[in-house]
């Protein structure tokens, strides 16, 4: 038990996800460790704000808390190709870039209403070159929450033994 | 040879060798040692123990590296693999990777394998049917292939027989063309599953919609009990390996009944290279091993045989069990060996929503996926263009719609918030495939894998007969389907290869006449009374019963008169 006790201390948990911290420590650096993707401290801040923005924290925790941008760059790094994390990356920084230049501070500074403003007009009218990043952002940060250890175990919970099956399950039909 | 060593030949010499350890070895191996023959039971791959061996059993989605999903990178070096449903992180541990063991694709074919104590009977989708005779007769009734040597009286009993002790639950439909079994309860239809088989009922005489039949303990009998396993608990998780038992396997049933018998040997690590025949006394003495840990070659010598390393390994196996007798292959007179192969088209299915009935939804999780519609084509007479039929799934469902659009506290109260889908109404082929010369194994003339083993040649490919069945498939059920008054009908028809159905048949196939046959109705050698095949590779034509019940009752029925062939001194 010590033993298990000891490796969750030391890995990150994102969303149920256990990932592995980044080896060197190297500053600026995210804090997981990534195969492919090169993403720096502040980017790695800047996708929690925007993941906290789409799933915010209200009565119950929200993504920061859960981790999920960590989650989005874990699967980013590990399942798509490489086409799309570049389309990931080159999106990002272009997003850093215009919300610069919009509001003459970074996203991160930014009130709560001015960040869902940036999102929700990018969510109706992306720009081409945000697209991809915002999708798969947006996407990932949903799987992450839904899949996460903390929804599947308190809010929708994932039974692991039914131990039954009723075929006229009675249900309002409103 | 004067240089053996009597003592390490001695110390490797059992009554029965069981080559494969999946669900036909599993059963050679119980029935054997039950009755007292020291067994030896080869197996590719590593052990996998029951429960013990099974590490993702208990995990929730999130506790996967990426929720399940396998890496780009694992998905690159295994485009084979990765097509098959269940590669997944749950269980791919359970599956061969591409480069583990190679073949060559003379046609493209997709060949799903798992090689491990208990092979793919931890993986397989647990259906289970019985042939009639309107299966036993389709080659001669139909003129293809060559006439089954046996009927349905002949293994009535041998289902009955594997079906009590591995446990199978079903309704008894009274249907001739799929005849009823020794069950436990079946796994009842959902609302709207019932309602398509009420109307199927009235608008056809000849077409039925069942509780899908399948290897689940739904009400454990004691002799289920016996075995160390308890009641299916409904999680539909199985290709992880089942704690509690619940389906069916060779690790969690006959191979650990096997072992209280205190008969069976397993040795994990075995690539059986050859059978060993000697020319002298005309027989088969035993089969020659390569470890695939140390890559030492070693012989093991038994009485009898039994080949049942999955369908084309067989036929690998076989092939490559060449003699001064036997320059062909084992047992290979005709040169039918690894010809007429067979599998299942499972290219098409359907789909469509249904409106009605939404006072209802399900509950809980049904392991045996819903219904099942019995071969309804050419059963009782020829009235298509093609040869032969299907088979079909039939299953409902539905599902939490959680709409993603948006974002904020309103997107997380309408993902918390699912709204319940209306019906999901969809459906599979099972067709049936018919056995052709030019659809062969083979062995590669100049490849070998790591074991020394020349590579499987496979020349496997669909024909016209099961295009103009696929379009079939899709106009009755469409009009099925239309008649049920489901909306949204969409046909989807795959482009995949022959292999992905996992139900490859063939090669080393039964028949009346050791000219034309590989096997007689015993499943035993027409040319070597010592050797017999009860896998996928006997099978003569394929129906479109999921073909793994038949296994089991060929390998139970073979082992008895193999066993009294042995006492009267034949063998």
């Amino acid at each position: 038990m010590e033993r298990r006790l000891v490796i969750k201390q030391v890995l990150i948990m994102a969303g149920g996800l256990a990932l592995l911290p980044s080896c060197l420590r190297e500053q600026g650096k995210s804090t997981i460790k990534l195969q492919h993707l090169d993403v720096s401290m502040e980017q790695e801040n800047l996708l929690a704000d925007i993941a906290e923005t789409i799933i915010p924290r209200t009565k119950t925790p929200g993504a920061k808390e859960l981790k999920l941008h960590l989650f989005v760059l874990k699967m980013l790094d590990d399942c798509y190709e490489e086409a799309d994390q570049r389309l990931f990356m080159s999106g990002l920084s272009a997003f850093n870039e215009k919300t610069a230049d919009q509001f003459s501070k970074s996203f991160r500074k930014l009130s709560v209403h001015q960040r869902e403003g940036i999102l929700t007009k990018l969510e109706k009218d992306p720009a081409p070159e945000l697209s991809a990043f915002y999708k798969i952002m947006k996407d990932k940060t949903i799987d992450g929450y839904l899949n996460s250890k903390y929804v599947m175990t308190s809010l929708i919970i994932y039974e692991l033994v039914p131990g039954r099956y009723n075929g006229y399950f009675p249900v309002k039909t409103a | 040879m004067p240089n053996i060593n009597i003592d390490a030949a001695k110390a490797n010499t059992y009554d029965v060798i069981v080559i494969g350890s999946g669900i036909s070895g599993g059963w050679a191996a119980k029935e054997f040692t039950e009755k007292g023959f020291k067994t030896l039971v080869l197996e590719r791959g590593r052990d996998v123990q029951h429960i013990k061996d099974y590490p993702t059993t208990n995990k929730y989605p999130f506790e996967f590296e990426h929720i399940g999903e396998p890496a780009l990178s694992i998905k690159k070096e295994n485009p084979i693999v990765s097509r098959c449903y269940a590669f997944k992180e749950d269980a791919m541990h359970f599956m061969v990777k591409d480069n583990e063991h190679p073949y060559v694709q003379e046609k493209p074919f997709d060949w799903i394998r798992g090689y491990q104590v208990g092979g793919k009977s931890l993986l397989w989708a647990r259906q289970t049917q019985r042939w009639s005779d309107f299966d036993f007769e389709g080659p001669a009734r139909d003129d293809f292939a060559v006439d089954w040597p046996i009927r349905y009286k002949d293994i009535a009993s041998w289902y009955s027989y594997v079906e009590k002790f591995a446990g199978i639950s079903g309704n008894k439909d009274g249907l001739a063309e799929l005849p009823d079994g020794d069950f436990l309860p079946a796994f009842p239809l959902n609302a709207a599953e019932d309602y398509f088989k009420g109307v199927i009922k009235s608008r056809y005489s000849n077409r039925h919609v069942i509780s899908a039949r399948c290897a689940h303990l739904s009400k454990p009998n004691q002799i289920h009990l016996d075995q160390g396993r308890a009641k299916c608990q409904n999680r539909t998780l199985c290709q992880r390996g089942c704690p509690f038992g619940g389906y069916f396997s060779s690790n969690a049933s006959t191979l650990p009944w096997a072992a209280k018998t205190g008969n069976l040997t397993l040795r994990p690590f075995s690539v059986v290279e050859s059978v060993i025949y000697d020319d002298a006394k005309g027989k088969v003495t035993g089969v020659s091993v390569v470890d695939t840990n140390t890559k030492e070659t070693t012989a093991y010598y038994a009485r009898i045989v039994f080949v049942n390393a999955g369908a084309l390994n067989t036929n690998l196996i076989l092939l490559n069990s060449k003699s001064k007798r036997f320059p062909n292959g084992l047992g290979n007179d005709s040169g039918v060996l690894g010809k007429y192969v067979a599998f299942h088209n499972y290219s098409a299915r359907i789909s469509a929503e249904y409106d009605g009935l939404k006072q209802f939804a399900t509950d809980g999780r049904n392991p045996a996926g819903g219904g099942y519609m019995p071969r309804f084509r050419n059963v009782f007479k020829q009235e298509t263009n093609f040869k032969r039929g299907y088979a079909a799934g039939f299953y409902a469902s539905r599902y939490m719609e959680r709409d993603r659009s948006g974002i904020g506290g309103s997107l997380k109260d309408s993902l918390l918030h699912g709204k319940l889908s209306p019906w999901i109404v969809g459906s599979h082929m099972m067709g049936e495939t018919i056995p052709k010369e030019s659809n062969f194994v083979s062995l590669s003339t100049d490849k070998k894998d790591s074991w020394g083993v020349p590579l499987l040649n496979i020349a496997v490919a669909y024909d016209e007969n099961d295009e103009l069945m696929k379009k079939d498939y899709i106009e009755q059920l469409t009009e099925m389907f239309t008649e049920a008054g489901f909306k949204n009908i969409t046909p989807n028809v795959s482009s995949q290869a022959p292999g992905l159905d996992i139900h490859e048949m063939g090669g080393a196939r039964m028949g009346h006449d050791p000219k034309t046959s590989i096997l007689n109705k015993w499943n035993q050698m027409h040319a070597c009374n010592n050797v017999f095949v009860t896998d996928g590779a006997c099978m003569t034509s394929t129906s479109t019963q999921n073909p793994s019940l038949t296994y089991m009752a060929f390998t139970a029925r073979s082992v008895d008169y193999a066993v009294k062939s042995m006492n009267q001194g034949e063998i």
